[in-house]
């Protein structure tokens, strides 16, 4: 078994107008979360669609669990999201998931037994069985229950999740989070899609940054952070900086960039500058030091940073 | 991949069969048919003359015993309706013409009274010169009674002139008695078998049952396509089968239902026809029926019953060919579109090729060997239409329906090779609706 869930390499996509995905590689590592960011139009959803073997790429290989991901049955053991959701209107609930479920190769018995058990966990129980209601009748909300439930209940290996906090309330984003943290725990490789730092931030073990079809920047996200080698310090003096103290914060060795409102100054280190020395020099300055934190950057800003406002390029599908 | 290929076909066969609508249309089909192929013989039969020319009082002012004619006439024409047992026969009153308006006057109020003579005829001078007669009753309005008394007070005015002529009594009631039938029955190669008028009715109700069938189930295959897309459901239904295996599920699905509907068609009007047709006709006619229209009842009753059982089994295998090409075609559709709106209008060029062949049945239907009937066998797309409609009325060799399935067949798979390569870019695509030239790049593509 290959230690990588997804394995891809040298992808290319092209389309009419433009180039979607452009000489694309990455790996997921087994068992991790990984976040696939991009501006819109970048080919998040169409890279997805190609692990998924929804659209053929023009060229390079994909694989999944060390397979290739036209094997047969291999995409049986994973589970997927897309961004544009949707059910059979008109069907009951629990015939959408008994249908789904059976085209990933689970018996209709065992099947049955697992709708029920996730009906219950998502209390779509609780009030009325809601699995016995046609599809329209539920509230959006349940919707997106039901169509995760239909992403899990074949109980996939590998979880892809395209933009799946878009259109989530709070309680609802929130639970997704912590089912995605359990999914790990599991030992499942989850991959989702999104536009929202925040959220890979704090859920992503390894993260890819692609811009205009191609990757900026993978990896994991210590080492990503690691990487963009920005170090920021975030100074509070009391009474504001002295005549001593200024100079020390306008010398390049150590400070590249400052910005100064009234007490509170974002730095910007210099490329080896010490953090330690810094402070050392700032207290000998007869600096009044109430906060002094070393900080790296958010994926946020090494993500303005790296692909910047020209990133999404106009006129592209609205794909992703 | 067979086994996902099912269970698509299981739900699109399951959702479709559980719905109301489909319950509705197995059963009302049937019944409507029945109705429009019974119905014009029932008013034909309705309007032939019921037992209630018998119920007159005939005055004679005559004097030649022509009443006396007349009433036997009636008495004795098995076309007229009878109620079994009513043994009345017309009241023949010899008057004067002198006696004549005081005696019109009190059998007119005779009419008027609940339960006794319908109406009465007045035979004059002018009755016997050719001229004409007088009817007054409660049926005067009623076509089928009043065309037989003309027709009866005719046959005896030329019966008694005759007399008068000199030709021997013999001969005149031997010439006015006969009655006149045209018997057909139809010839094929093979033989006699039938007649020609349960032919005719099997042939259309076989290609009415198809073209319908084919439209309306082509069409729920656009739906469900259009339902899939829009409702955004096909991308997670595409990530665990190929679209190409997603679309013959449907086809193997909804042709699924077409053919059970298909046979609840067959088998309800057969059953409406043989033992309902006779019933209704009967009740119509008052015990009449076969007499007043000879053979058609019976047509109507071995149209379904007594067609041979190989003709319906083309029947349905045309069915199943015909069903695939235009379902694939429909289904291509239906993923071309953003909306309903869009659909209807896309399906235009497959509705042409459908409307076209139906047009066609009409001139089929006078002249099944014409060279129109045998170019539209040869074509895939009228074949599945044409054929079991050809087979009803004329006699096709096997090897012309083995040819023309073949090629329907031919058909069948250029048409789901082209459906599905639109159908796996079209599934995708939201937005504007492609033009011609974008279609000719999916197919390229896909």
């Amino acid at each position: 078994m290959s230690d990588l869930a997804i394995d891809i390499r040298n992808v290319v996509k092209r389309y009419d107008q433009h180039v979607a995905v452009r000489d694309l590689s990455l790996q997921v590592p087994r068992g991790s979360v990984y976040g696939l960011l991009g501006p819109n139009g970048a080919g998040k959803t169409t890279t997805i669609r190609m692990i998924l073997d929804i659209i053929l790429p023009d060229a390079g290989s994909i694989s999944i669990f060390g397979r290739p991901n036209t094997d047969p049955g291999i995409l049986n053991n994973v589970g997927y999201l897309p961004e544009e959701r949707g059910l059979y209107k008109k069907m009951q609930v629990r015939r959408v998931l008994l249908f789904l479920a059976e085209l990933k190769g689970i018996g209709p018995s065992e099947a049955a037994k697992r709708i029920d058990q996730w009906l219950e966990r998502f209390s779509l129980t609780t009030d009325r069985n809601w699995g016995d209601a046609r599809v329209d009748e539920l509230s959006r909300g349940m919707q997106q229950k039901v169509q995760f439930i239909a992403t899990l209940l074949h109980d996939p290996d590998l979880v892809i999740l395209d933009e799946p906090f878009s259109g989530l309330d709070p309680i609802n984003a929130q639970a997704l989070k912590d089912a995605v943290l359990e999914l790990k725990q599991r030992g499942k490789t989850v991959i989702f899609s999104t536009h929202v730092m925040d959220n890979a931030e704090k859920m992503c073990d390894s993260v890819c940054i692609i811009a205009r079809g191609e990757k900026v920047l993978d990896g994991s996200v210590a080492s990503v952070k690691h990487a963009d080698g920005t170090r920021n310090v975030a100074l509070v003096l009391g009474g504001g900086a002295r005549n001593g103290v200024t100079e020390v914060l306008r010398d390049p060795q150590f400070v590249r960039k400052c910005d100064d409102t009234n007490n509170y100054f974002e730095l910007e280190l210099a490329p080896n500058a010490d953090a330690q020395l810094l402070l050392r020099r700032l207290i000998d300055a007869g600096a009044n030091i109430e906060k002094f934190e070393l900080m790296q950057p958010s994926l946020h800003q090494i993500f303005i940073k790296r692909v910047g406002a020209s990133g999404v390029e106009t006129g592209m599908s609205g794909h992703g | 991949m067979a086994n996902k290929i099912l269970i698509v076909a299981k739900r699109e066969y399951l959702e479709r069969v559980r719905s109301r609508t489909f319950l509705i249309f197995t059963l009302v089909i049937p019944i409507f048919i029945t109705g429009v192929t019974l119905l014009p013989l029932y008013i034909a039969a309705r309007s032939g003359a019921s037992n209630d020319v018998r119920h007159i009082a005939i005055l004679d002012a005559t004097g030649a015993g022509l009443g006396d004619a007349v009433a036997r006439a009636l008495v004795n024409d098995s076309s007229v309706a009878r109620i079994p047992g009513d043994t009345v026969a017309p009241r023949v009153v010899n008057v004067t013409p002198a006696d004549l308006p005081a005696r019109e006057q009190a059998t007119a109020d005779e009419v008027k009274l609940p339960n006794h003579i319908t109406g009465y005829l007045v035979l004059t001078d002018s009755t016997l010169a050719g001229k004409s007669a007088r009817y007054a009753g409660r049926n005067a309005s009623t076509i089928g009674d009043m065309d037989k008394l003309r027709s009866v007070v005719r046959q005896a005015v030329i019966v008694e002139r005759l007399q008068r002529e000199g030709v021997r009594e013999d001969i005149v009631s031997n010439l006015s008695t006969g009655s006149f039938r045209l018997l057909s029955e139809r010839l094929t190669e093979r033989g006699r078998g039938g007649s020609g008028q349960a032919g005719f009715f099997a042939g259309l109700g076989i290609g009415l049952l198809l073209f319908m069938s084919i439209v309306f189930h082509g069409q729920n295959i656009m739906r469900g396509v259009l339902e899939e897309k829009t409702s955004r459901v096909a991308e997670v239904v595409i990530s665990s089968i190929k679209p190409e295996s997603l679309l013959a599920g449907k086809v193997i699905g909804v042709g699924g239902v077409g053919l059970t509907q298909q046979i609840a068609w067959f088998g309800i009007s057969a059953y409406l026809m043989n033992f309902l047709g006779p019933i209704i006709l009967k009740g119509a006619t008052k015990g009449a029926a076969a007499a007043a229209n000879p053979g058609a009842s019976a047509a109507i009753g071995n149209s379904f019953g007594g067609m041979a059982l190989s003709v319906i089994a083309v029947a349905l295998m045309f069915f199943v060919l015909g069903f695939v090409f235009y379902a694939s075609l429909y289904a291509a559709v239906g993923a071309m579109v953003n909306s309903e709106q869009e659909a209807q209008q896309a399906a235009i060029p497959v509705m042409l090729l459908l409307i076209s062949t139906w047009i066609m049945v009409q001139t089929i239907l006078v002249n099944p060997n014409s060279k129109l009937a045998i170019a539209l066998t040869w074509l895939p797309w009228s074949s599945p239409i044409i054929v079991p409609l050809r087979m009803g009325l004329t006699t096709v060799s096997p090897i012309v329906i083995a040819g023309s399935a073949l090629v329907a067949a031919l058909g069948c798979v250029f048409s789901v090779w082209l459906s599905a390569r639109i159908y796996r870019v079209g599934m995708l695509m939201y937005g504007k609706k492609p033009s011609f030239a974008e279609l000719a790049k999916w197919i390229r593509y896909a």
